[in-house]
């Protein structure tokens, strides 16, 4: 075990860390640029969505008080220079600051127009459950993949391995929104409840408790079984793949020569090589930890971030949009730095230095 | 063994997601509770407005001799926490006794309790439509009648008028309302434009070529007066649209109150001058009573213009919020426990102890959640109506709201272009019964609206004021030769492609200006009757503020769809959709209106029957006879009948509302119109749950 730590702390992967830490900063601020910019692609602004809303619900709006608007939000400034303030408040606030003094805060991820709210308290709202959502229907997938994996590529061509083959392509085939409709509607057509959305008006009201445990539960069935088939086939196929790769290999054969116990041969050489591939994706987790997935939560009616930011989107809500899509950007980089970590120590033939040694 | 692990850790997530979600909803304010017994007056039916058929007002027999009041609330003051309700509420003599719906019928006497479930809150008002309670109310038949005010009175020059104020009627929190919450409203936060609406109509006038404001005097804690120099109608105050409210909760936003440039301290005898308070010290006060902006603007909407929104702030509405905002998956809505009304049997209003908004994601999903019971009432599109019944059986109610608009899928021109092929044009009514007649609207309603909008034209709808079955159905008819005859007789001549030209040869072309999409799927069925019809289109789909700023403009043709259509429930409501008098209000009359109100400097003059317009609403506005000002309304209309300035191919829709049957107290036949604040006019504090 201690062999296995300082080969973990070996220098060419230190040095490949720190190198990748580094290139964060370039690579965030080019993420930045384009992130800000292409939010402010569609024409108008955050203004003119407010006064056609405005308009809508029968009110006068005029020319000086969409100018007034644009002055206050700073959306009149040429565009490079709300990039400039954007990017440097979310960096530093300074301690004398109206912002600092209001939020007690050094980064300044500004204000959601829409929510009329700071952008980090809106994002904060939903995190906790957009993370625990995503968390429990990601452990589905991962929980019920794997085993599937493991016995498809053991007991391969067999009656089982096409059946869970054929579930799990028709998982992925379906689009996720077509099924949670369908499923709602079976739901109402059964029940007579559609189990639209989370909680009950009850949960949302006295919390998630024991005794209102299961109803919850019920109400998860929908998206766990949505959500979560369509990530396990691939799973699936790309975890038997390289179990039935790995079976086939030399060492497979030396050991079980050796009189090695089938269960060991599978799960401690062949599985854990064969998770390889997997391991890698989970680089794009974190970033969707955060998000959630957009489309089905809105067909659900699932309160999580994904919905946010399509509505931000949709509203020219700039700054929440941008935080939003800023902050999975850098969770993609992380993540991908935290799978390449874990790849090295799952792998320890993987070498970081550079060059074919 | 593993999948035992697996299985416990995946319990173990849900729990502490479970837990993440209970901590969400804790935080409550508390409601303070000062008391001071008080008391007044039912209201009766004041002023009759334009209308040809006034409500029948059924007969109620009232006895408020005692005040019963909803089990919570009975609970909290058996725990001490609430003061009794006699001394919540204004006494026999102040107390707002409700009695009828706003179409004239008794209402039932309620039971408390429950709580009415709707879909999300929507914009910025949608929380106020079901809770707000204004200066007046109106019933659907135009009459109205004072609200939260207890009377008020003018003389016999319309200069002054007095409000009287309910004595012992209180704020949500419990404080005392009386008239210095409208001094502070008027001198602190409307005159100093920190509500951002100094330009609301009702309260300013024009002395010597100059804007001037009405002066407010505190009589006595519960009387007021407005003092202009110049006669000031009802039509141009009491009734107007925008004046709603005119208070705020002065002891608990007085040091929210800006004095800074933009918004100066106004002279005043109630309301000292607080010291500079810049746009930070305004929001650091603001944010610590929960109101948040990015600038005094924002902060001064939130407080005390769409004060609905944010938790905590004292109001006089049914029901207030409490905790929490209306982007919340849940928003609660509670029972206001100082509310200052009473049914007939003297039990305090409103029945249920909250409304509920449901947020949704997608569209559908309130039709869903309303057939699994979880909705009570939800708007409903036409087409849904039926499968929704036939499904529900007596579960559910049809309720209609009557449309004010003046006919749907409206297109109009400018008249005021300064292009003189087209300012010839368009001058010319021959011209616009070609565009009207050369469409089959039968087909057009089969083909937008499944057939459920009957053809018709830009006039009032039947049932509302200036209805005229003639008008109705003028230029209606379906005829393509006609068209081009008319075409021809206003001088264009048939090109070799099919489509005519000026007579000049200049090619003649209507770019239709539409925004946000509106237009997108309308329009490709208009495109094929105009272009067989010679006439040469397109549409051209503008962002909203780009369009905004093309039509202010005099090089645009054509509008499908304008933003302000013309017509709509009476000149009381609005102006701008009768006559060109607003500069930058409505495509109909683009830049005429300009022309009025900057008198001459700016914009294009009118001529002819738009000049006509302007005579008339001169004449309106300056008379307070309302038998008179119908007279003139209807001249106004028989302009519009002569011009159709706009052309409308289909009636209006209406708007249809689905409630679970055991909601009572919902009136049917209703009126859906801005100055009626729309589903205001339901009146939610009377609604109850028979379970």
């Amino acid at each position: 075990m201690g062999e296995k730590i300082k080969n973990f702390f070996r220098k060419d992967l230190v040095q490949y860390v720190v190198k990748r830490i580094l290139m964060f900063i370039p690579t965030l601020f080019l993420i930045s640029i384009l992130v800000f910019f292409v939010i402010q692609l569609p024409p108008g602004d955050y203004v003119s969505t407010e006064i056609a809303s405005l308009i809508t619900e029968g009110e006068l709006v005029d020319a000086d008080y969409a100018a007034q608007m644009r002055a206050d939000y700073g959306l009149d400034l040429p565009l490079w220079q709300q990039y400039g303030k954007w990017v440097k408040d979310i960096i530093w606030t300074p301690t004398d600051s109206t912002y600092y003094r209001l939020y007690h805060s050094h980064h300044n991820w500004k204000y959601s127009f829409a929510y009329k709210r700071d952008v980090w308290s809106v994002i904060q709202d939903r995190l906790g459950l957009t993370i625990g959502v995503t968390f429990i229907i990601m452990l589905f997938q991962y929980v019920v993949s794997l085993p599937i994996a493991v016995y498809a590529s053991t007991h391969q061509y067999s009656p089982g391995d096409y059946i869970t083959s054929v579930i799990g392509f028709l998982g992925t085939a379906i689009p996720n929104f077509i099924l949670a409709i369908i499923l709602m509607y079976l739901s109402y057509k059964w029940t007579g409840n559609a189990n639209v959305g989370l909680f009950s008006q009850e949960m949302l009201q006295n919390g998630v408790h024991l005794y209102n445990f299961g109803e919850f539960m019920k109400r998860m069935i929908i998206p766990i079984i949505v959500i979560g088939t369509s990530g396990t086939c691939g799973i699936i196929r790309s975890v038997r793949a390289q179990m039935l790769d790995e079976v086939a290999r030399q060492y497979t054969l030396t050991a079980r020569a050796k009189g090695v116990s089938e269960g060991k041969i599978i799960m401690k050489y062949c599985f854990r090589a064969a998770m390889n591939p997997t391991v890698s994706g989970l680089g794009g987790v974190l970033s969707s930890l955060f998000s959630g997935s957009t489309v089905t939560a809105m067909v659900l009616n699932m309160q999580i971030q994904g919905p946010v930011l399509y509505k931000a989107l949709q509203n020219q809500d700039m700054y929440l949009a941008g935080a939003i899509v800023m902050v999975q950007a850098i969770l993609v980089v992380i993540g991908i730095l935290l799978s390449d970590i874990a790849l090295a120590f799952l792998d320890p033939r993987i070498r970081y230095s550079g060059g074919g040694r | 063994m593993k999948k035992r692990v697996l299985a416990m850790l995946l319990v173990a997530v849900m729990i502490m997601t479970a837990m993440t979600a209970c901590t969400k909803k804790t935080e409550t304010k508390d409601n303070g509770s000062k008391t001071t017994p008080a008391a007044t007056s039912a209201p009766k039916k004041d002023d009759n407005t334009a209308t040809p058929t006034p409500n029948v007002v059924e007969d109620v027999t009232v006895d408020v001799t005692t005040y019963k009041e909803a089990p919570i609330l009975a609970d909290k003051v058996a725990a001490g926490t609430l003061p009794k309700v006699e001394e919540r509420i204004p006494d026999r003599d102040n107390i707002f006794v409700e009695t009828n719906d706003a179409a004239g019928k008794a209402l039932e006497i309620g039971t408390y309790g429950g709580v009415i479930n709707m879909g999300p809150a929507g914009g910025g008002w949608g929380l106020s439509r079901p809770t707000l309670e204004s200066i007046i109310r109106y019933n659907t038949d135009g009459s109205y009648y004072p609200n939260v005010i207890k009377s008020y009175e003018y003389n016999s020059d319309y200069t002054v008028w007095t409000f009287h104020l309910r004595e012992g009627m209180k704020w949500s929190d419990g404080d005392d309302f009386n008239a210095d919450d409208i001094t502070f409203w008027y001198y602190m936060c409307h005159l100093n434009n920190f509500d951002g609406k100094k330009s609301w109509a009702a309260l300013k006038e024009n002395v010597n070529g100059e804007d001037a404001w009405a002066t407010l005097t505190k009589v006595d804690d519960y009387t007021v007066t407005w003092t202009f120099v110049n006669p000031k109608y009802p039509a141009d105050f009491i009734m107007n649209g925008d004046f709603k409210f005119c208070w705020a909760p002065s002891h608990y936003l007085k040091d929210v109150v800006p004095n800074y440039e933009g918004y100066e301290y106004v002279e005043n005898p109630y309301w000292p001058n607080p010291g500079e308070r810049d746009e930070e010290a305004v929001r650091l006060a603001a944010q610590a009573l929960g109101i948040s902006g990015e600038s005094t603007k924002d902060i001064g909407k939130a407080a005390v213009y769409n004060f609905w929104n944010t938790a905590g702030i004292p109001t006089l509405s049914s029901f207030v919020l409490l905790t929490g905002t209306k982007d919340d998956p849940l928003c609660v809505m509670e029972r206001n426990p100082y509310f200052w009304k009473v049914d007939a049997a003297g039990n305090q209003l409103p029945y249920v102890d909250a409304i509920h908004f449901n947020a949704t994601s997608a569209d559908g999903q309130d039709l869903l959640m309303f057939r699994s019971g979880d909705l009570d009432i939800f708007e409903v599109a036409m087409k849904d109506i039926a499968s929704v019944l036939q499904d529900m059986g007596n579960k559910a109610e049809l309720r209609s709201y009557a449309s004010s608009n003046w006919g749907s899928y409206q297109i109009t021109f400018n008249y005021a272009t300064a292009e003189p092929h087209y300012s010839a044009l368009f001058a010319n009514p021959d011209f616009r019964q070609a565009m009207s007649i050369c469409v089959d609207r039968e087909q057009v309603s089969q083909l937008l609206s499944d057939g459920f909008l009957e053809p018709g034209q830009c006039a009032p709808a039947i049932g509302n004021f200036g209805y005229d079955a003639e008008w109705e159905t003028k230029w209606t008819e379906y005829d393509v030769n006609k068209a081009k005859q008319l075409l021809e007789g206003c001088g264009l001549v048939m090109g070799a492609d099919g489509f005519y030209t000026f007579a000049d040869g200049t090619p003649f072309m209507l770019t239709f200006l539409a925004y946000d999409g509106t237009q997108d799927e309308s329009y490709p069925v208009f495109e094929q009757y105009f272009k067989a019809a010679g006439i040469n289109c397109a549409l051209k789909n503008l962002e909203v503020g780009a369009f905004d700023n093309e039509v202010r403009n005099t090089d645009w043709v054509a509008v499908m769809g304008p933003h302000t259509s013309i017509g709509g429930l009476s000149l009381y409501d609005r102006v701008a959709p009768f006559v060109p008098v607003k500069g930058d209000a409505a495509e109909w009359y683009g830049l005429y209106g300009k022309w009025y109100e900057t008198k001459g400097e700016q914009g294009v003059e009118p001529t002819g029957d738009m000049k006509k317009l302007i005579d008339l609403y001169e004449q309106w506005a300056g008379t307070p006879d309302s038998a008179k000002k119908d007279e003139i309304a209807l001249k106004i209309y028989e302009v519009h009948k002569q011009n159709l300035w706009s052309i409308a191919y289909l009636k209006s829709e209406g708007s249809y509302t689905l409630i679970n049957s055991k909601i009572k107290n919902y009136a049917n036949n209703l009126v859906s119109a801005d100055l009626y604040q729309y589903a205001n006019i339901a009146h939610f504090e009377v609604l109850f749950k028979a379970e």
